[in-house]
């Protein structure tokens, strides 16, 4: 490949936050990150178009030496799991630049920039083939994250700033320093693949399991380390909480995928029953915290935890449809829930309240925004013709196969999920107008409708046919399989 | 003692002899210099250092023994006098405009971080437990006067005066060690004491000795237990002092702290277990601490006080890595705190401090640029990727990792955690407060300069570590 085209497509949100930094007009910062934006989605569309899907090697790949002293490499690569993930994480940067555009009126070149480093970190964590590289992406989406929290939030934002900021960081400083022992133990190289072809002692195996554990369950983030979440969700601007749902919550799931699974085989087995009750847990937890709330940010939020528990659920169930409904599953929350963030975003910008008892008979005044709202919602509840199904399903069957427990706890909160997401959209669109919905509420325009449109476009392709989308991860799936339970016990 | 011999010698200290004539000159030349040309002290201090510095990369590359076992001159020595000549011309350009506000802005200033200059190069490259004496004894009386050099001003007064009795204490207790080690060795030169005590169980008597030795060095990099005095010294002294001694004198100690404990005396002496119990403590003290002040000063204080303890995990670590690692952590806090430090000193003007925290709310609405800068030195001092202070962390704890110390790298990196907390604090008062005022920052062009290059350095480290580390594993193993 003469083109870096990984190269191109993590760097060119960064050239697009460097141009910004030039620009005075709040309109033409507007236009240029947008511009990047689709610029970087259609590099991402490239990419998947020449993909392969019949093989799990690494494709596209590109390697430099950075610390040749040390072994580090800046080597950049994306295999089935990880293409998706570029894809989906270009898509919502795009939509993020389209829900800030009137939501965020102040510092906006700053928060362009922000987004746009962001963006480009996050493309980094996904295609990093080096542990010190993919540290340093996954450490330093940190700054800008806080920035957008902290600067652009809500009232409580600096609070929820602070919070998220020390959680992550605690989280994953555990993780480098179960970095640099792998590093030691696996002959002092930090190539991804190299290590991942290790074979570590169990107890060794042990340690750096729940040192990884820490810092991805921080991130998914699994019941007890979840309290950031919802405060950081509902502190973000709308595109923080778009991204942090989106995108973030699935670095923790990709985590285990990319790192705990195939580098410690051994220990994910030892420990999967483990991880799949802590799943178990925070599907069903998350599930009765949202059925609690009443704002409508912090309901979503906790669904959050529930959803991102199938997806751990699906991982370690250590099973082909568990671990390829839980990589779809990933795609679909980050679909759905980015979408679900972008509606309330909508209507929060209409009538400054986020509060379901302050709602109510939408579907009058705002017709095409509720039959949208209604597809999303269905789609969260996993409803058969959404994306969300396939993703739930395949999830359901794997678990069901690996434990019984957990799988019963999951049907508990996809009923659960039902509950919530049907009472908040009741209580939403239908029913007697609301008094304090009797200012006028315009429709969704043509900005909105820009950003919802692509995410219900693939929220009916994913439900309906969702075979491409398991195609592009079946080869590497296969692979993480036997790689864990070794040759020949693949099914 | 042939002349060829001699000249050898001579040749080996050119850049200290340099500096000791430059800044004789300057004290004699510089009364002669009309108010109102201050500049011409600054250019001419900035020339004695930079042609100290070309005589130094002269002699870079071979070991010079010098002065009857007294001094060398190798690659160790090189690199830790290129850290003090940075840390010095920086601190001159960040010294010119606060110099002239302050009304401090003499000959003896410039003349005072010369000899400074000079004491800490004898001590990078001192190889006798008198010559390391001499070296620091020149050193830190230069550094009490500079405390006090705010004459008018009560706190630095009291700063200095406590630094002294503090100091005088502390070089009691080094120069009590180094007469126990003449006592029992019969030589205070490092490598011949370590031939003294090879072989055979270590007398109780020189354990004594080096832990005297050890505490003594301590103080001098701000160490629990012998940490008191960074605080008030930092708050009191005149600011680009404090960004000065936050740095270099810092860095000589640890040069000093390398060379006594790459001696096999102390490896014999099973001394690493004090000294990881000193890094814990450290850091520990100075992360909790700082988490409570208001004081941008105090609070670099106890900042400079955690990071000393971060740099004291890579002397325990030991080994070539561990040696790297310190010298390449102290390089990096050279930029990363000459750049913190300097937008503290640019605040100050006119009847603003710029010393309270809570001032600074709001700086981003108003000058975007420079809270940019202030939020790339304090996202570095506080270890996030992928600023040199991350770098700087990281191969530290590679090294301590290395050599099997996995519980104090936990250690190391929880408490880094929490003094993250009150770097991204700072960064909250600058971005997400409302500002109450307007600022008015100092932003000479030299100001500017040091801005940009300390800037330069704290990102260009930690994009492109490489060239650096090698730099720092050459120095540390080529001598």
């Amino acid at each position: 490949m003469s083109i870096p085209l990984l190269s191109l497509i993590v760097f060119v949100p960064v050239a697009g936050a460097a141009v910004l930094v030039f620009m005075r007009s709040d309109d033409a910062v507007r236009w240029t990150a947008l511009g990047f934006g689709i610029v970087d989605l259609a590099l991402c569309i490239v990419m998947l178009a020449g993909f392969d899907t019949t093989t799990h090697e690494m494709q596209f790949v590109e390697s430099r030496p950075w610390v040749a002293a040390l072994g580090i490499t800046y080597a950049l690569g994306v295999d089935g799991i990880s293409a998706l993930f570029l894809f989906l994480t270009a898509l919502l940067g795009l939509i993020s630049v389209l829900a800030s555009w009137v939501a965020i009126d102040r510092k906006v070149k700053e928060f362009m920039v922000s987004l746009l480093v962001m963006q480009a970190l996050m493309l980094g964590v996904f295609c990093a083939l080096d542990l010190f590289l993919f540290y340093v992406f996954w450490e330093a989406m940190l700054i800008p994250m806080y920035l957008i929290i902290g600067v652009w939030g809500g009232e409580g934002r600096v609070y929820a700033a602070f919070k998220f900021f020390l959680y992550t960081l605690a989280g994953s400083i555990l993780f480098l320093i179960g970095v640099i022992v792998l590093y030691f133990q696996g002959g002092e190289t930090f190539d991804i693949l190299a290590l991942t072809a290790q074979d570590l002692p169990f107890g060794v195996q042990s340690w750096l399991f729940f040192a990884f554990l820490v810092a991805f369950a921080v991130k998914v983030p699994m019941v007890p380390v979840h309290t950031w979440l919802p405060d950081a969700h509902v502190q973000a601007p709308t595109a923080g909480s778009i991204i942090l749902a989106g995108v973030l919550l699935k670095m923790g799931a990709y985590g285990f995928l990319r790192f705990s699974l195939p580098m410690l085989p051994e220990a994910s087995l030892y420990y999967s029953t483990l991880m799949l009750l802590l799943s178990a847990l925070a599907i069903v937890y998350g599930g009765l915290l949202a059925l609690a709330q009443d704002d409508l940010k912090k309901l979503v939020a906790y669904s959050s935890i529930s959803h991102m528990g199938f997806v751990t659920l699906g991982i370690f169930a250590l099973n082909l449809r568990g671990l390829e409904g839980s990589i779809l599953q990933m795609f679909n929350h980050g679909i759905t829930t980015g979408a679900l963030f972008l509606f309330v975003g909508l209507i929060y910008e209409r009538t400054h309240t986020r509060s379901i008892a302050n709602y109510g008979g939408l579907m009058k005044a705002a017709p095409i925004y509720t039959a949208f709202l209604a597809l999303f919602t269905l789609s969260s509840m996993a409803l058969p013709g959404t994306n969300a199904f396939v993703g739930e399903l395949l999830v359901l069957s794997g678990g069901f196969a690996a434990n019984l427990a957990a799988g019963t706890a999951a049907v508990v909160g996809a009923l659960l999920s039902a509950a919530y997401l049907l009472g908040m959209y009741g209580k939403v669109a239908l029913g007697p107008p609301s008094v304090s919905a009797k200012h006028k509420i315009h429709d969704v325009n043509g900005r909105e409708m820009a950003a919802i449109l692509p995410l219900a476009i693939f929220v009916l392709w994913v439900g309906l046919y969702p075979r491409p989308f398991l195609g592009i991860i079946d080869a590497s799936v296969r692979n993480l399989l036997v790689q864990v339970h070794g040759e020949g016990i693949g099914e | 003692m042939t002349a060829v011999a001699l000249l050898q010698w001579v040749l080996a200290s050119v850049p200290e002899i340099i500096v000791v004539t430059g800044a004789c000159i300057l004290l004699i030349v510089g009364e002669l210099v009309r108010k109102g040309r201050d500049e011409l002290l600054l250019w001419a201090s900035v020339a004695i250092v930079l042609l100290a510095a070309v005589a130094t990369l002269m002699l870079a590359g071979e070991i010079r023994p010098a002065y009857a076992g007294m001094f060398i001159s190798d690659s160790f020595a090189v690199f830790f006098k290129l850290v003090f000549y940075l840390a010095t011309v920086l601190t001159f350009f960040l010294s010119r405009k606060y110099a002239e506000i302050e009304g401090i802005g003499r000959s003896e200033y410039y003349v005072l971080l010369l000899f400074a200059l000079l004491g800490m190069m004898i001590m990078a490259s001192a190889i006798d437990l008198l010559s390391i004496y001499v070296g620091l004894e020149l050193m830190v009386l230069c550094t009490y006067v500079l405390t006090g050099f705010l004459r008018k001003e009560r706190r630095s007064n009291e700063a200095a005066l406590k630094y002294v009795i503090l100091g005088a204490v502390s070089t009691a207790i080094f120069l009590y060690g180094v007469s126990l080690i003449y006592g029992l060795t019969g030589t205070t030169q490092l490598d011949r004491m370590a031939e003294a005590v090879s072989g055979g169980p270590l007398d109780p008597a020189l354990l004594l000795a080096v832990v005297f030795i050890v505490a003594g060095l301590v103080f001098k990099i701000g160490a629990v237990p012998f940490h008191m005095w960074v605080p008030d010294v930092y708050e009191g002294a005149p600011t680009t002092i404090t960004a000065f001694m936050s740095v270099a004198p810092k860095a000589a100690g640890f040069a000093v702290i390398l060379r006594v404990f790459l001696n096999p005396l102390v490896e014999a002496s099973n001394a690493w277990i004090i000294v990881a119990a000193i890094a814990v403590a450290t850091m520990a003290l100075g992360s909790f601490v700082a988490l409570v002040q208001d004081n941008f000063k105090r609070l670099l204080a106890y900042s400079s006080i955690a990071h000393a303890g971060f740099a004291i995990f890579g002397v325990v670590a030991g080994g070539q890595d561990g040696i790297a690692s310190v010298m390449l952590y102290l390089l990096i806090y050279a930029f990363m705190n000459l750049g913190i430090f300097g937008a503290v000193i640019m605040m100050r003007n006119g009847d603003f401090s710029g010393e309270v925290i809570d001032d600074y709310a709001g700086f981003a609405k108003f000058h975007p640029g420079l809270a940019l800068l202030m939020l790339l030195y304090l996202f570095s001092l506080a270890g996030i990727p992928p600023t040199a202070g991350f770098f700087a962390k990281f191969y530290v704890l590679v090294a301590l990792v290395e050599r099997g110390f996995v519980a104090l790298a936990v250690i190391a990196a929880l408490l880094s955690v929490i003094a993250a907390y009150f770097y991204i604090r700072i960064v909250m008062v600058i971005y997400m407060r409302e500002p109450e005022r307007t600022f008015d920052p100092a932003l000479t062009p030299l100001v500017r300069a040091t801005l940009a290059f300390t800037a330069v350095g704290t990102i260009g480290i930690g994009l492109f570590p490489a060239w650096f580390l090698r730099l720092v594993q050459q120095a540390a193993f080529g001598g």
